[in-house]
């Protein structure tokens, strides 16, 4: 009886015009939407490879080790499944500096490539997105009349005289839907798929199909929503049109009005007091370093002269062909540092006597570089969590009380293109900032003479470990996506009680 | 035709979409005047900190000397916060609000750190704020062009999807037609009920809009202002006109309602939020992969070296005025080329942003985001604006500079060099005052091609409608 039921509301989905324009808009939208992305894509890749290549340049140029300050960069690949959803990957920044006097962060972070930054000013789009308005609409659309519309015809008392279970009826209404909503969703994102392995640019392995899957099975869960949400209210009103109405209102507050309006009512802004108070704690440090750094130097005998107050401007080495400095003072993002070297190319005799102390002094400096920076970090990085991610995080949970929000945290999470996603990125950063600082002290290069002057062997940069960013796993991902998917899922099954005991009730 | 839009209007008034459309516009319209009112005085707070600032330079600088002047230049600008702020956001977040002065470079110094050769001052304009910093969830910001262009217009279309094939559906059609009505006179009945029917519920989410922000002492909204939100209002008219003119069309051609909600939902789907988007994506990947600076070079490929070309009179100590010259004019020629570039650099993102917003046009949501953010002084066009009046300010500092000069009989007329300028101090009321002007005509100027535009469309969608209605059986 039950697949008697579902067959012939299959049928009476398939045959409608609704369920042809539902195709058609679908397929048009995410087929369109899927060329323009892909080329977007395909050029911030070509960014991505164009600057990789000439930071690898740019730091084979340089002589002495010290200047890998301005020149170590490491990028940030775009991530394939933006195409998807984009989340953060195109608004964070993708150059990060690797460096011993300071620990890079998302916030720290610029962007390669030769984008015009006005064209920003457009909304960027993704696949989640056609699916986030379209299918929604769909479902509404393929809901509203399920009861209302059979109620109004009176054919729902003629499949009642029939004994079946009402929960037959609405379970084989849900399941038909389902499947038909499931058609535009399967073809389109087929279409989309195979448009994207005809590119070469992207190379997918099994975890991205993973991802891919886990993308279809929350928008499932998206689409089903809607439809019950549909459903309930068809189920208690009377008529089609007021059905009709009410579900458009439901549509246009969920998906379209509420995110932003939320937002916009609710004002998320971060303490100042933490930000300063952090910062100054921060500059504090660094100027705390600087006295030690100057006490060192009046302290040694031969650079004490050599340094005027104490300033690491060269030591007047003969030979000594420039000076650099490298500093950050940025209150907003709580950073501030304060770095100076120079460059020797051939130190002439008469100065030989003195490099065993500058040597001596960058071994010192460095270390205490080093160590100041891990305290900094040690205050920075609640500091920035408390600016940044939790006024995020506030708000992403504001958007949840919409399924448009559940929906969009789910898929950016299977797409790795949430801020946890983009966050692994930063802490391999962090990581391979270690390796680099460890292989400088097994090395012993703080202290050598290769850190300033070219004249006795230069820096073998070769030798330096290398940077490889793998994404997180797709066991991590759905980690990340589950809470979300779990939510969607709850909120199913309560609609779908609600609709059973209203339908149960309900007179015909 | 009166008795068609009275009982259009009637019909409308006692439904169940017309209490639900008036609870949502009141809502979002209060939502937006409070977080105007609680964001507003702040912006102005920090743009009077920064004028002022500024100002205070730029008197410091005339009060020391005219040279001082000449070199420094007047402080950075600063663009005002537009009281309109909360009909179009415009992307401000995005869009830099200074055009900085740079200060004047340093060519030559000598072992001690002494400044020898120093240039004077030239004008840069900020790149966009990438906003990097924030990682937030991005969504827009509810403005008056979000509440019109989205949720107006599907407003627009779910009171006017069953005009005519619902009251088909009830067979109440025929019966109408067989009284003497001409079938236009029907439909422009069914228009203006409509139209009538939906700018109550926004009038009067406007107005409560209107009053929050005017009773509150903080925004102070002029006589233009007011007389730009009127055109704001008219066109948000002329907007909902398009979207009930194509439900109109839709729903005559459609036999059934539900049909005809379906199409005309996909149809807004598609163009009102899909189309910008899609087509900015589309647009900015055709924009070319050059950057900058590349085109920058293969326009100039010989830098001429203005080093080299100078370099026998920069070293000299000489005073003679053959010297003085040759310096003047080396300061006076760097500063212009770094001007040229930044102003070429702007150019060239410029002419790519219009590109994008002129193949975006193809959506009437952009369009009126457009016109929106034109009247309401915020958005793209206003930077531009903005920095087109801080040029025609230099212009004229420029030139207050070299008239001042040339009254004083010390002086040798040679601007940019300390020997060879008036050293008298300038009272600062002497100096031009910068004034970014915003005049309506010149507003109407830019976005005439847009309200046209606009207009059209409105135009074809409604003879279309009145086309396939007479035409149509019943």
């Amino acid at each position: 009886m039950l697949v008697t039921l579902i067959r012939r509301e299959l049928l009476d989905n398939l045959m409608t015009f609704r369920f042809a324009a539902a195709v058609f808009i679908t397929l048009l939208l995410v087929v369109v939407n899927t060329v323009v992305l892909l080329k977007d894509y395909e050029q911030r890749l070509t960014a991505y490879n164009t600057a990789t290549q000439e930071s690898h340049q740019k730091l084979r140029k340089e002589k002495v080790y010290s200047r890998y300050a301005m020149y170590l960069t490491v990028h940030r690949p775009p991530n394939p499944l933006s195409i998807f959803n984009l989340g953060l990957d195109k608004q964070v920044g993708n150059k990060i500096a690797v460096y011993h006097a300071f620990v890079p962060t998302v916030w720290d972070a610029m962007k390669h490539g030769a984008n015009n930054p006005f064209l920003n000013l457009f909304t960027s789009i993704d696949i989640a997105l056609v699916f986030q308005g379209v299918l929604s609409l769909l479902a509404l659309v393929f809901a509203y009349d399920a009861l209302a519309g059979e109620r109004e015809r009176g054919t729902l008392r003629l499949v009642l005289t029939h004994p079946i279970q009402r929960g037959y009826i609405l379970f084989a209404k849900y399941i038909s839907a389902m499947l038909c909503l499931l058609v535009p969703l399967l073809i389109s994102l087929l279409l989309s798929i195979i448009l994207l392995t005809t590119s070469t640019s992207i190379s997918w392995n099994v975890d991205d199909f993973l991802r891919i899957g886990g993308i279809i099975l929350t928008s499932l869960l998206y689409i089903s929503l809607f439809y019950l949400i549909g459903l309930c209210i068809s189920a208690m009103t009377r008529r089609t049109s007021t059905a009709l109405m009410l579900s458009m209102f439901a549509w246009g507050f969920l998906v379209l009005v509420y995110p932003n309006l939320i937002l916009t009512a609710v004002d998320i802004v971060p303490q100042p007091e933490t930000q300063t108070s952090a910062y100054n704690q921060i500059k504090q440090m660094w100027e705390e370093l600087d006295r030690e750094n100057k006490k060192f130097l009046r302290n040694d005998t031969v650079l004490g002269p050599l340094s005027r107050d104490g300033e690491a401007w060269g030591f007047r080495l003969k030979g000594s062909e420039y000076s650099f400095l490298r500093d950050e003072d940025e209150p907003s993002t709580l950073l501030y540092l304060y770095q100076s070297g120079f460059y020797a190319g051939k130190i002439k005799a008469e100065s030989e006597p003195h490099v065993p102390h500058v040597q001596n002094y960058y071994g010192f400096h460095n270390r205490e570089v080093v160590r100041t920076v891990q305290r900094t970090w040690l205050v920075r990085k609640p500091a920035l969590e408390a600016i940044y991610i939790q006024p995020a995080k506030f708000g992403g949970m504001l958007l949840k009380f919409s399924p448009v929000g559940l929906y969009d945290a789910a898929t950016e999470a299977w797409a790795g293109t949430d801020l946890e996603g983009i966050q692994d990125f930063f802490s391999t950063v962090r990581r391979y900032r270690r390796a680099v600082i460890d292989y400088f002290y097994d090395k012993k290069i703080f202290e050598s003479r290769q850190w300033f002057a070219a004249d006795q062997g230069t820096a073998d940069w070769d030798a330096l470990p290398r940077f490889s960013f793998q994404r997180s796993g797709v066991d991590i991902n759905a980690k990340r996506a589950l809470p979300d998917l779990c939510l969607l899922l709850t909120i199913n099954l309560i609609l779908f009680t609600i609709i059973f005991l209203i339908f149960i009730k309900s007179e015909v | 035709m009166w008795y068609i839009t009275k009982r259009e209007i009637y019909d409308n008034l006692n439904s169940l979409r017309f209490a639900l459309t008036t609870v949502l516009l009141i809502a979002l319209m209060a939502t937006n005047a409070v977080k105007h009112l609680r964001e507003y005085p702040k912006r102005v707070q920090k743009y009077q900190d920064a004028a002022t600032e500024s100002l205070n330079r730029l008197t410091d600088r005339a009060d020391d000397s005219l040279y001082k002047l000449a070199q420094y230049g007047p402080g950075d600008f600063y663009k005002k916060p537009s009281p309109l702020h909360f009909c179009a956001n415009g992307g401000e977040l995005l869009l830099p609000d200074t055009v900085e002065v740079r200060e004047p470079p340093v060519f030559a110094t000598d072992s001690d750190d002494n400044v020898l050769l120093k240039g004077i001052w030239s004008l840069s304009y900020p790149d966009a704020n990438l906003q990097n910093k924030d990682v937030g969830p991005n969504v827009s910001q509810v403005d008056w062009a979000f509440i019109i262009g989205y949720v107006l217009s599907l407003i627009a279309i779910l009171f006017t999807f069953d005009a005519f094939s619902g009251e088909r559906e009830r067979g109440t059609l025929r019966l109408m037609l067989a009284n003497s009505v001409p079938r236009h006179t029907v439909l422009i009945g069914k228009f203006l009920g409509a139209l009538l029917s939906l700018s109550i519920p926004f009038a009067l989410a406007v107005l409560v809009n209107l009053l929050l922000i005017s009773t509150a002492n903080t925004v102070h909204l002029t006589t233009e202002a007011w007389g730009r939100l009127g055109i704001i209002f008219l066109l948000a008219l002329l907007y909902t006109s398009l979207f009930l003119a194509l439900g109109l069309l839709i729903s005559t051609r459609v036999q059934r309602s539900a049909v005809s909600l379906m199409m005309l939902l996909l149809m807004w789907v598609t163009f009102v939020v899909f189309m910008p988007s899609t087509f900015a994506s589309i647009a900015s990947s055709f924009s070319p992969v050059v950057s900058f600076d590349e085109f920058w070079k293969q326009r100039n490929p010989v830098r001429e070296d203005l080093w080299d070309k100078y370099e026998e009179w920069l070293w000299s100590e000489k005073l003679d005025d053959s010297t003085l010259r040759a310096k003047s004019k080396f300061y006076t020629e760097n500063a212009e080329r770094d001007e040229r570039r930044h102003e070429e650099r702007l150019k060239y993102w410029t002419s790519q942003v219009h590109r994008a917003r002129a193949i975006t046009s193809i959506s009437p949501a952009t369009l009126l985001q457009h016109l929106i953010e034109a009247f309401a002084g915020t958005g793209f066009e206003r930077h531009l604006q903005f920095a087109g009046n801080v040029q025609r300010y230099a212009r004229q500092f420029r030139g207050f500079v070299v008239d001042t000069d040339r009254g004083d009989p010390e002086s040798l007329h040679i601007i940019g060099v300390r020997e060879g300028m008036s050293q008298k101090s300038v009272s600062s009321k002497a100096v031009p005052r910068f004034e970014d002007t915003l005049s309506l005509s010149k507003d109407f100027n830019t976005v005439a091609m847009e309200l046209l535009l606009l207009a059209l469309f409105v135009v074809v969608l409604l003879a279309a409608a009145y086309l396939a209605f007479v035409r149509v059986e019943i």
